[in-house]
């Protein structure tokens, strides 16, 4: 230990630390500013950037000790008195946080730009924040927030919070409610939450793909000092999984191991040191047995000792066959004049948020508590449930600020299991953090899947019938797999009319960690193969794609051919809006070769109408609490995780009962605290939590006008509630929202009412018919512009115009945000993104390798929000956060087409396949050209 | 734990050299640290000791003389690209520099540290469990390369965007050892073993860049990746021509050293590719395949000939 004496935002602090301590571990751990993020610890996010004398520095790659002396500024340290920089309040007011756990470090970064750059251009500033990765924002508001700062600074004139002022808060975009937090770097997310006399615990991972574990022994590392519980897989032999039907995880491996990197052992020490220690002292001792590594291995017939889970019903490793017939495909494909065949392939990829798994369990005399970043806080709670065989009633999940999810925190999790059952053998609290590493390792991403897709129309380009055979690539475990098996073919019955239409998916278990639900569940990749179906139908029937698509879209109110309800229905809107804005009719084929213009259009669920467990539990209910001084307390179990969940409830109360945003406190994501919600994932927390909400506030209104009716002795039907009173049409009546409140809680103290929401019986009656039923859907188009670098066959996406059909925006900003994101996200799947394996071993599990697209590489965006006003949402309000994803990676794969002429049916779009193609090109010009001399 | 590790931040090359003679080879110095300290985060570099050099002044000096431009090993690669004197006589470096890493990283890292960076492999710079779990390649202790699967010979790739540069308009380099101070041709303190890629030893320091002043270089300056920032290079390639009628083309992301190939403006052109491919040993060790890079080595060298105008005078 060695004392470092530094200035930290403005104080002189004398620590201790260990001599190669970096310096982002001495402000967390040490001076315990947890405003500086650790995403990576490789220097490639940049969440842990702050200033060091002035300088933007990533604080994970920088030895501590070189700043003896020195004047080391936080994000904690750049307000002054409680008051924001100009910077910071350009943040909020441009909606440039979603999950806020990059904010810290964007913050840092742009500080240290503007003052060096008061001239800077936009282009500058993308070049600036470079080094800083987003995985919410496709950057765009973060950009504009610099780029307004610089403004402002120049202007000088007092900034304006920028903000429009209205009447009605549903439909006027505002930042989070939780913005400012973020943006101070006090918002706590799991690793800040320190406990006193924590344990910390590290795991140890398999060598080995598939094999059996002979013995373990961890008898050395139970004496290492330091020591206090080393755990292994049988402990806890019970399984798990986030579906009932398939439960095939246990929280440590027991009796042999399925992929590289599966949890083996696991340590709880006085130190994170100690505990990395103890894991490398455990013997273990592997018998491998064959693996399986690709879809087409998987399905051999073998042994039952080979298979990867003995108990599945066939003589091979498939998983789940899911199949569908509606009509008749292939008698409608025989008589189509025209035909569509490809075969796809797609790599998998995965979620990068960028807060890594961290979590801290503890007991106490109510049972269990666990903190940790998490989609769903009560599946978690039933899966803690049944493996500790813990009663429901003594276990509570905390979801604090969660920094980022996309599916990739949306099941339980064994390292959550371990770090509870740790917490109890020890009698003391139990920490964890993952390595960027052990983030990719556990993935639940994409699945990497193969796919035959046909499709065929008549002469004028109506669409007669599609038939798709997919195999799905499902690693080790189930996951939300069956139903990622589902998605792939019936998310394919909209947004086009079909009669005939036939799929069959077989996801397969591999040697791999597991593929799950990734922002778009399922019908990514289908999606992509379909709209690459419709450009290539389109040249075929020499017909504008945009006008093939036109001709073939469902209508509003109608049903599909898999008996799906579609309401409300923006398609058409979406379209024309992208075409209109791209000036696509100048565009297509007529670029220069090497520029072309691709247009994709896409759908998606608001909520999954069945839900996971069949029960009578309603899918989401809030609970309201009016007390004495006139605040609204909204509660409910949905789980913000930067999509602005929180903000979306409170909007909804604060507009339902006309009183300021000011009044309405919301408090979610506990299940002790909070009433049930499922959780955030399938698109269902602004339909679903929204109208729970509605209906409490509802409610609540109308228990203050009975009261008020009781007080003033009139007996007005309805009374108008706004602008913070409540009043009747006839003027006779007329109470401040605090008198309103004094006539409520007369007699009986606070208020509460409760809200609930369960969708409407949907579907029809067959096997499978419940998969992709919602009560209503979102509907988008996505126009691209791409450059192909002729000698690199390089793509760069240069514009996305996008639009979304998202039923009634709630909060325009944070909607605008979740679609940029979402077109960001499939950029990356587009053009960058892969996860590539080496014998079952992810060979870039980390950010350098693992590519998501820089400010750099993000195109300017054009965004349009749709507005359908959805019978049955909130407000007129469905989904935003996923649908929007789907259009973006087949628009710019049809652009390269456009511009030069190869067929992209492959994922990541190869710069490799698009030069070998370019030579074959060259060879037959130079072998034409020869003959024609000849 | 009792930890052994140490810290020094020495204050001149003196010391920073004493301190390092009497720790063998159990130490590590270090610059900017965006090199050395993500090797440690994943445990490819281990040694107990940091020397932090970044407390030394006379490091950080750029100054212009008659014959040489003379960059400090310390100066750190944003300073560089905004120096005039650099800008105005070798704009290929700057290119070269603002091509490395992100902002954040050019912020911290050096020229010095940029030329000695570790080679790279895909199979290499993983974390200890990674490498544990493939069995250990030639460059950590095991016995066969990992990513051709049987050779004995490492071919971990040179990274370096700034040397390429800096080796085609022929720089030289100061390296300090033992009291004593040496000028090398920067290119000649590459091995080409990836296991082993310098001939300095480990006590040895780069003092300063020397580049060449009145020769007139043109140059251009090429890196091929999929990302506009962040990514290491898959393929390097600076081409220059002096005034004299030299043409000298260093590449860096397709050999475990630089490939330095000389000609003149009027050599054929399509000779100099050849005897570049012909150096190089690309292997699959990273994101795009060796044979994309080989054919990407000849777009980026007859782009760079034809941008210096020289693409057709090959006879």
């Amino acid at each position: 230990m060695k004392l470092l004496k530094l200035r930290i935002n403005g104080v002189t602090r004398e620590i201790s630390i260990e001599e190669h301590d970096s310096l982002a571990t001495v402000i967390r751990e040490r001076l315990e500013l947890t405003g500086t993020k650790i995403g990576c610890e490789q220097g490639s996010c940049g969440a842990c950037t702050v200033l060091a004398d002035g300088v933007a520095l990533q604080s994970c790659i920088a030895p501590a000790m070189r700043f003896e002396g020195s004047e080391i500024t936080t994000i904690e340290g750049i307000s002054s008195n409680n008051e924001l920089h100009l910077l910071q309040r350009k943040f909020i007011e441009k909606g440039a946080i979603q999950c806020g756990f990059c904010t810290p470090g964007m913050v840092m970064t742009s500080y240290d730009f503007i003052r060096n750059n008061p001239d800077a251009t936009v282009d500058d500033i993308r070049e600036a924040l470079s080094g800083n990765l987003c995985r919410c924002t496709g950057y765009k508001k973060i950009i504009e927030a610099v780029a307004e700062t610089l403004h402002g600074m120049k202007d000088s004139s007092p900034a304006s919070n920028g903000l429009q002022e209205s009447k009605h808060i549903v439909g006027t975009g505002r930042p989070y409610i939780e913005a400012e937090k973020k943006v101070k770097g006090s918002a706590e997310y799991s690793d800040d939450i320190k406990f006193k006399n924590a344990l910390h615990c590290k795991l140890l991972r398999s060598t080995h793909p598939h094999a059996v574990i002979e013995s373990i022994n961890i008898s050395a590392a139970k004496e290492l000092d330091g020591v206090r519980y080393v755990m292994t897989g049988s402990e806890l032999p019970a399984t798990f999984g986030v579906l009932p039907i398939s439960q095939d995880e246990t929280a440590l491996a027991v009796g042999k191991v399925r992929y590289i990197g599966e949890i083996v052992a696991a340590v709880a020490a006085e130190s994170e040191e100690i505990a990395r220690k103890a894991c490398s002292m455990i013997k273990v001792s592997y018998k491998p047995i064959r693996s399986f590594l690709e879809i087409e291995e998987s399905l051999f017939s073998i042994n039952e000792n080979e298979k990867i889970h003995p108990e599945t019903r066939f003589d091979n490793n498939l998983h789940k066959q899911a199949e569908l017939n509606f009509g008749d495909a292939d008698g409608g494909l025989k008589i189509s004049e025209h035909h569509s065949e490809m075969d796809f392939e797609f790599e998998g990829v995965t979620h990068a948020f960028t807060e890594p798994h961290a979590a801290t369990a503890y007991w106490d005399e109510n049972g269990l508590t666990l903190i940790t970043a998490t989609q769903v806080p009560h599946y978690l709670h039933r899966a803690l449930s049944k493996v500790l065989e813990v009663p429901l009633g003594r276990i509570r999940v905390i979801k604090p600020y969660v920094g980022g999810g996309f599916g990739g925190k949306s099941d339980p999790f064994p390292h959550e299991i371990i770090v509870s059952y740790l917490a109890m053998k020890t009698g003391r609290p139990v920490r964890i953090r993952f390595s960027r590493e052990e983030v990719f390792i556990s993935n639940h991403g994409r699945h990497p899947t193969k796919m035959k897709m046909e499709l065929g129309c008549d002469s004028e380009g109506k669409l007669n019938a599609m038939k798709a055979e997919i195999l799905i690539d499902g690693g080790a475990y189930a996951s939300f797999g069956v139903v990622t098996s589902y998605y792939n073919g019936v998310l394919l019955q909209a947004p086009y009319k079909l009669e005939n239409f036939a799929f069959r998916t077989s996801r397969v278990y591999t040697n791999k960690p597991q593929s799950g639900a990734m922002r778009g569940h399922g019908a990514v990749n289908s999606r992509f193969a379909i709209e690459t179906l419709l450009d290539d139908l389109a040249e075929k029937t020499n017909t504008d794609p945009c006008d093939l698509r036109l001709r073939n879209f469902l209508e509003p109110n109608t049903m599909t051919v898999g008996h799906y309800r579609i309401t409300s229905n923006g398609s058409k809107e979406s379209l024309m809006k992208v075409v209109t804005d791209s000036d696509w009719r100048n565009k297509y084929r007529k670029l220069p070769f090497g520029n072309g213009i691709g247009i994709a259009c896409g759908f998606f669920i608001s909520g999954s109408a069945l839900p996971i467990l069949r029960n009578e539990l309603p899918q989401s209910v809030v609970h309201l609490k009016l007390d004495f001084d006139g605040r609204v307390l909204v509660s409910s179990g949905a789980s913000d995780i930067g999509q602005g969940s929180d903000t979306m409830l409170a909007m909804i109360v604060a507009e339902t009962l006309g009183i300021s945003m000011e009044r309405i406190f919301v408090i979610a994501g506990d299940t002790l605290i909070n009433p049930v919600d499922l959780g955030s994932y399938s698109s269902r927390v602004t339909f679903m939590a929204g109208n729970a909400a509605l209906m409490a506030a509802t409610k609540l209104k109308e228990e203050i006008t009975k009261a008020v009716q009781r007080v003033s002795g009139l007996d007005t039907e309805t009374l108008i509630f706004s602008d913070d009173n409540v009043y009747s049409q006839e003027g006779n009546l007329r109470l401040s929202w605090m008198e309103a409140t004094e006539a409520a809680t007369a007699g009986r103290g606070a208020l509460t009412v409760s809200g609930h929401y369960t969708s409407p019986k949907l579907g029809g009656n067959f096997k499978g018919a419940g998969a992709g039923l919602s009560p209503s859907y979102s509907f988008g188009a996505v126009a691209a512009q791409v450059n192909v670098n002729i000698d690199s066959g390089i793509v760069t996406v240069e514009n996305i115009w996008g639009a979304h059909d998202c039923g009634r925006a709630i909060n325009p900003l944070a909607v605008e945000g979740q679609l940029e994101g979402s077109w960001h996200m499939g950029m990356g799947q587009a053009v960058s993104e892969q996860l590539r394996y080496f014998n079952g071993l992810i060979l870039n599990s980390n950010f350098i390798d693992y590519k998501i697209p820089t400010s750099l590489d993000v195109p300017y965006i054009k965004t349009n929000i749709v507005e359908t006003n959805d019978p049955e949402g909130p407000f007129g309000a469905k989904e935003c956060g996923e649908g929007a994803l789907h259009p973006v990676i087949p628009a710019i794969a049809n652009a390269v087409y456009d511009a030069v002429g190869v067929r992209i049916t492959k994922l990541p779009i190869s710069p490799e396949t698009i030069l070998e193609f370019f030579n074959a090109r060259k060879d037959r010009t130079e072998n034409q050209i020869l003959t024609n001399i000849i | 734990m009792e930890s052994q590790s140490k810290y020094f931040k020495p204050e001149c090359i003196e010391d920073a050299q004493e301190t390092a003679k009497s720790l063998g080879t159990n130490f590590r110095y270090v610059a900017g640290g965006t090199d050395v300290m993500v090797n440690r985060h994943q445990g490819n570099e281990k040694c107990e000791t940091l020397i932090d050099l970044t407390a030394i002044k006379e490091l950080k000096q750029i100054s212009k003389g008659e014959k040489f431009l003379s960059i400090g090993s310390l100066v750190n690669l944003e300073e560089l690209c905004k120096n005039s004197d650099i800008a105005n006589e070798f704009p290929v470096l700057c290119d070269a520099a603002k091509s490395v890493g992100s902002p954040l990283i050019r912020k911290w890292a050096t020229i010095g540290g940029n030329l000695l960076c570790e080679n790279r492999c895909i199979y290499y710079n993983q974390s200890e469990w990674w490498r544990e779990s493939v069995g250990y390649c030639l460059k950590c202790e095991g016995s066969i390369c990992i990513a051709t699967g049987s050779k004995k010979y490492c071919y971990s790739e040179f990274i370096s965007d700034t040397a390429p540069a800096l080796i085609s308009v022929d720089a030289m380099i100061e390296i300090v050892d033992n009291g004593a101070s040496r000028i090398v041709q920067l290119e000649d303190i590459y091995t080409g073993d990836g296991k082993q890629p310098r001939n300095l030893k480990d006590s040895a320091l780069i003092k300063a860049v020397l580049l060449p002043l009145s020769y007139g270089y043109e140059s251009v300056f090429k890196k091929l990746r999929i990302r506009k920032s962040l990514d290491f290079t898959s393929l390097t390639t600076a081409v220059s021509s002096n005034c004299n009628g030299k043409l000298k083309i260093a590449a860096s992301g397709i050999d475990p050293k630089p490939v330095v190939v000389e000609g003149t403006i009027k050599s054929d052109k399509e000779e100099l590719i050849a005897r570049v491919l012909s150096k190089s040993r690309a292997i699959n060790n990273e994101m795009f395949t060796r044979k994309y890079r080989r054919e990407m080595v000849r777009n980026f060298l007859s782009n760079s000939f034809e941008e210096l105008g020289i693409g057709d005078l090959g006879e």
